[in-house]
């Protein structure tokens, strides 16, 4: 009885965890074609959500791995992914309200990483797996983004720099609407994936599917249904700093920074090294407005985003910890997990509510 | 303790580091192409210069077909990973 409350519990946060997942990094896909009107704001997440679910069917191949090869897999518990569900969702949260782009797949290997710490010791962590997939990708993705969107717009610039501005920047546009697709395509087959291997691996342990199992049909659908769900509702927050607050962007930078951000992520998924979508488009932003001009970029937000960026991991792993180490007070039942749901829906509905209050949100119109 | 040498995978970071230079740059300037042709192509046909803007957009025609044809290559990637 205890198992299958604490399944439905960790299938439930995954859920809602898939939701932050698309609801923070909207902006990945469609902040720069906001910001430049190649898209109206609703229009955007509407195109970013219907690709983002129709991507989540286009691959199950890396849905059988969490934190793969950066925790010890045959110690993970379903109390320890709850944990670590926790601290990502956590982060998301924390880094959205301050309208911080942070990379929700470290966040959730940092979740993981902190709660299977408490739960098992140090020996539970593989700290070259940490090092080699996630801190060194994190180094290369941004400056590699930063460096090829630079030259790219260079390269642009020069080769339209004498055409009609009228064609130019319709033709960036439509670019952009294309760039766009492409990456909500990867997003949704990326991400999505991360949630259907949560809830296969917890369906696994509980017994309900054999070792080694694909995710079922169910599980697809929920997972697809719930990133493009919080796609939809879009991060406005995040929107406004990736679109328009780091830069001020024209039509043929949104295209730079957004296409070749796109080739950089294929470009690394072919050769067999994943980079983290955020860090990509972010890089890719700063550097398609820092090459037309180095003042043009606001480094000190920049310099915040890099802060968020380091902070993820400890954060996150502080978090998932920490909520590990609070559910076994209640012991290895339902308890614990159904308490701390408790305690963070109550929290979340607490702070929303004080946010409105404040009347301070920023809507889809806010972000163009 | 392992060196960081032996951790990462650099011969894999370096096909990272150019196949994304190549694909981020080639992408960008041949939709610049497309839209060079496009823009050249509708000025001379409305000077009257039809051979020259039919080849403007030939040029366009076909850049635009590369950059589709490198999307329909990303969505391959994405499923054959």
């Amino acid at each position: 009885m205890d198992s299958d409350v604490i399944l439905i519990i960790v299938v439930a946060t995954a859920l809602a965890f898939d939701f932050t997942n698309g609801f923070h990094d909207t902006a990945n896909v469609v902040a720069t074609s906001i910001s430049t009107r190649a898209m109206a704001p609703k229009i955007a997440v509407t195109y970013a959500a219907i690709l983002n679910f129709f991507g989540a069917f286009l691959s199950l191949a890396v849905a059988a791995t969490i934190a793969s090869g950066i925790v010890e897999a045959d110690l993970i518990t379903p109390l320890i992914v709850f944990g670590g569900l926790i601290g990502a969702i956590a982060w998301n949260l924390i880094t959205w309200y301050f309208g911080l782009p942070s990379s929700s797949s470290h966040a959730l290997i940092g979740g993981v990483v902190g709660a299977a710490f408490v739960a098992a010791g140090p020996e539970a962590i593989i700290g070259e797996g940490l090092l080699g997939k996630v801190v060194v990708p994190a180094l290369l993705a941004p400056t590699l983004a930063f460096c090829v969107a630079g030259l790219s717009i260079l390269v642009v610039y020069r080769m339209v720099g004498r055409q009609r501005p009228g064609p130019v920047t319709r033709g960036f546009k439509l670019g952009q609407v294309i760039s766009g697709g492409l990456l909500a395509l990867a997003h949704g087959t990326n991400d999505a994936q991360k949630t259907m291997g949560v809830i296969t691996l917890a369906l696994i342990a509980s017994g309900h599917l054999g070792t080694g199992a694909d995710p079922p049909f169910w599980v697809i659908v929920s997972a697809a249904s719930a990133i493009a769900l919080g796609t939809y509702m879009g991060g406005w927050r995040i929107i406004k700093t990736m679109g328009s607050r780091i830069i001020k962007m024209d039509a043929a930078q949104g295209f730079a920074a957004q296409g070749s951000g796109a080739a950089v992520i294929l470009a690394a998924t072919h050769v067999g090294f994943p980079l983290s979508t955020t860090h990509t488009i972010s890089g890719a932003v700063m550097g398609a407005g820092a090459a037309k001009r180095v003042s043009a970029v606001r480094w000190g937000l920049a310099g915040n985003i890099v802060i968020a960026w380091i902070l993820t991991l400890p954060a996150s792993a502080a978090i998932g910890g920490l909520t590990y180490g609070l559910t076994r007070i209640f012991g290895e039942g339902a308890l614990g997990p159904i308490v701390v749901s408790s305690v963070l829906i109550a929290l979340i509905g607490w702070t929303f509510a004080r946010r409105l209050r404040q009347g301070s949100a920023i809507t889809a119109a806010e972000t163009a | 303790m392992t060196p960081i040498a032996e951790i990462v995978d650099w011969g894999a970071m370096v096909n990272v580091i150019w196949t994304s230079f190549v694909a981020g740059i080639g992408v960008c300037a041949i939709f610049s192409l497309a839209i060079i042709g496009f823009a050249r192509g509708a000025d001379l046909r409305r000077e009257g210069a039809m051979v020259g803007a039919t080849l403007y957009f030939g040029l366009m025609a076909v850049a635009f077909a590369a950059v589709m044809a490198v999307v329909v290559f990303g969505v391959i990637v994405m499923t054959s990973k």
